[in-house]
């Protein structure tokens, strides 16, 4: 896979503190998820990668090309939807998109017809000759996805784009995200503190922790590597763990009542109801569970960021399941 | 719209040269301002003195419109003084445009965190800056150094003689002061809306720089009996300095005591241009940092 962002040893100062604290690592998903608490230096991060800010110290390269040192022919492949509401209230919707555009560089002519598309891709086409200062915040979300699409850039950079959607608005805005990445074309980071539509959209996800990278892991490879495990909620029963784990299986409890076990391929599910019945335990929940992004986000906050000048941390090895 | 063509595609057509950029934001800045019908009627306006100048200095060449309307006007009355003069007014006239141009365009993009969209594209802070700028400088130019010069070539042409030859630094000095005026009240229009960032408060801060602070100034000099209080005295120090440009003695500019030294109010102008470019420099951005 070809590489998006580089991180080498990244260090931002801003006040006289340390907000990106050495950075390292490669990120070449289609759609790469930018994690963190608040302050954890998720925007800190995204600026950089527009430029805003100049390293202290290390370097961030896009592309294979280094940020400060191509700064406008990054930009010009860039889209940026921020956060914050940032238009031009007496503008309408497509006359602002147009404007976008053009100063992307779009000819004039170009730059109206691929505002009028942006904006009925992200269905706003009934909309686009209404002032943007009345467009309601869900439609402004959306006029912000218009006007980063508009030039055809080949990395967007969404920071917080559900933010206070609602939820059907949300899953249009998480359905045109995932149709921009499975056109192949473009590759989308998404800086959210919603792990679900992280977790829906992303492919690849690095976690920050107070300005450090506490996790950066594929998503899409710990889906494979995963085992499926299932998860009991039971009544305490004496013995019962040993005789699962004497069948074979790796067993975990977590003294709630609840067990985590990983059911080898050789053993049926109806020698487990068979111990069950054996040691008087009653299964009140059974499930198939995968580690969710959830599960890692968790332990990377628990954990800790990475040590200073130390690579990141390889994606939490399956024994880490609980005590398994 | 086509049905077929709602889906995501990239763009691969032409591309604008990356120098002609900033010339987008001119358009668009030309285009919202001459939205409003007054701001128009007010650029026509500004045009009055300029339509008058013109037919002063033809009547002034032609003896037959003189016979008709029975007047009689003296040698040499288009001189530099008479031209001085309409710079004056009309720097007045640029003055109003700056004021009423200048901080809608600036503070409605911090106002709206819109600097942020312009930043995040391929056009730095200068060209952001020269952008806007060439809307005011344009406007400006229009209003004052351009038609004076066009005064100045028609009175060239009607006089002959070598009229026009021997009074070359006269087209010089309107140039330059021209360009001093259009470069003080555009980067303190500039300046002063990134500054507060609000329209109404730019406006009101950009009169009061040009209208009140001379008057701060005069009761410095009253009371401190001294002259330097004339420094916060633009409008002063611009006619002292044009009045040297253009050859002619300060005696006739109004001030509370003595004047102040012409190095002085060029320093003046030029630091309070140094100023501006400084806290352009300072605010204009995408993203502040917080300093802890």
């Amino acid at each position: 896979m070809a590489k998006v962002i580089e991180l080498d040893n990244l260090q931002i100062r801003l006040g006289g503190r340390v907000i990106l604290d050495r950075l390292a690592g490669t990120l070449s998903g289609k759609c790469i998820g930018l994690l963190g608490p608040n302050g954890s230096g998720k925007s800190t991060l995204i600026n950089t990668l527009l430029g805003f800010y100049r390293p202290d110290a290390g370097s961030v390269r896009i592309f294979g090309k280094d940020v400060q040192g191509h700064l406008r022919e990054l930009r010009a492949q860039i889209g940026y939807m921020p956060e914050s509401d940032a238009f031009i209230a007496d503008m309408t919707g497509v006359h602002f998109v147009r404007y976008m555009a053009e100063i992307s560089g779009l000819p004039p002519g170009e730059a109206m017809e691929r505002a009028h598309e942006a904006f009925f891709y992200v269905g706003l086409g009934e909309a686009r000759y209404r002032k943007l200062g009345t467009y309601s915040l869900g439609m402004k979300q959306l006029a912000k996805l218009a006007q980063a699409i508009v030039h055809g850039p080949r990395l967007l950079l969404l920071d917080e784009p559900t933010n206070g959607l609602d939820p059907e608005a949300r899953q249009r805005m998480l359905h045109l995200v995932q149709e921009i990445r499975d056109t192949g074309e473009v590759s989308v980071l998404i800086s959210s503190h919603l792990l679900r539509d992280v977790e829906e959209c992303c492919d690849e996800v690095i976690i920050l922790k107070e300005g450090r990278i506490a996790a950066l892991s594929n998503l899409e490879e710990e889906r494979k590597a995963n085992l499926k495990f299932l998860e009991l909620d039971v009544t305490q029963g004496n013995g019962f763990m040993e005789s699962v784990r004497a069948l074979g299986c790796e067993c975990a409890s977590f003294g709630t009542g609840t067990l985590k076990i990983v059911l080898p391929d050789n053993i049926d599910l109806r020698q487990l109801y068979r111990l069950a019945a054996e040691h008087s335990v009653q299964i009140r929940r059974m499930n198939y569970r995968r580690d969710s992004l959830e599960d890692i986000f968790l332990k990377a906050m628990a954990a800790g960021a990475a040590p200073a000048a130390t690579p990141p941390p390889p994606p939490p090895p399956r024994s880490a399941h609980g005590s398994l | 719209m086509a049905v077929y063509k709602r889906t995501y595609k990239a763009y691969r057509g032409p591309l604008t040269p990356a120098w002609s950029r900033f010339t987008v934001l001119s358009r668009y800045g030309f285009s919202t301002l001459f939205e409003s019908r007054f701001f128009t009627a007010f650029v026509v306006l500004c045009m009055v003195p300029f339509l008058v100048c013109t037919v002063f200095i033809y009547f002034v060449h032609s003896a037959t419109a003189q016979a008709i309307l029975n007047l009689r006007f003296g040698n040499n009355i288009v001189n530099s003084g008479w031209f001085l003069g309409f710079l004056g007014v009309e720097a007045w006239l640029g003055f109003i445009v700056a004021a009423w141009a200048g901080p809608g365009m600036v503070s409605k993009d911090f106002a709206n965190q819109s600097v942020q969209l312009y930043l995040s594209r391929p056009l730095s802070r200068a060209e952001y800056l020269l952008g806007k700028v060439s809307v005011l400088g344009s406007l400006l130019s229009g209003t004052t150094w351009i038609p004076a010069l066009i005064l100045f070539g028609l009175q060239a042409e009607l006089e002959g003689h070598g009229w026009g030859w021997n009074n070359l630094w006269l087209a010089g000095a309107i140039v330059v002061a021209g360009l001093l005026w259009i470069a003080l009240i555009s980067l303190l229009s500039m300046a002063l809306s990134v500054w507060v960032k609000w329209r109404i408060a730019a406006t009101a801060l950009m009169i009061g720089t040009f209208f009140l602070l001379p008057g701060f100034g005069a009761v410095v000099s009253a009371v401190m009996r001294t002259r330097w209080g004339n420094l916060l005295n633009f409008p002063y120090l611009i006619t002292l300095v044009w009045a040297h440009l253009f050859r002619l003695s300060p005696r006739h500019i109004h001030v509370v005591g003595d004047h102040v030294p012409l190095w002085a109010a060029w320093a003046v102008l030029l630091a309070v241009c140094g100023f501006c470019i400084w806290i352009l420099n300072r605010k204009l951005k995408a993203r502040e940092a917080v300093r802890g």
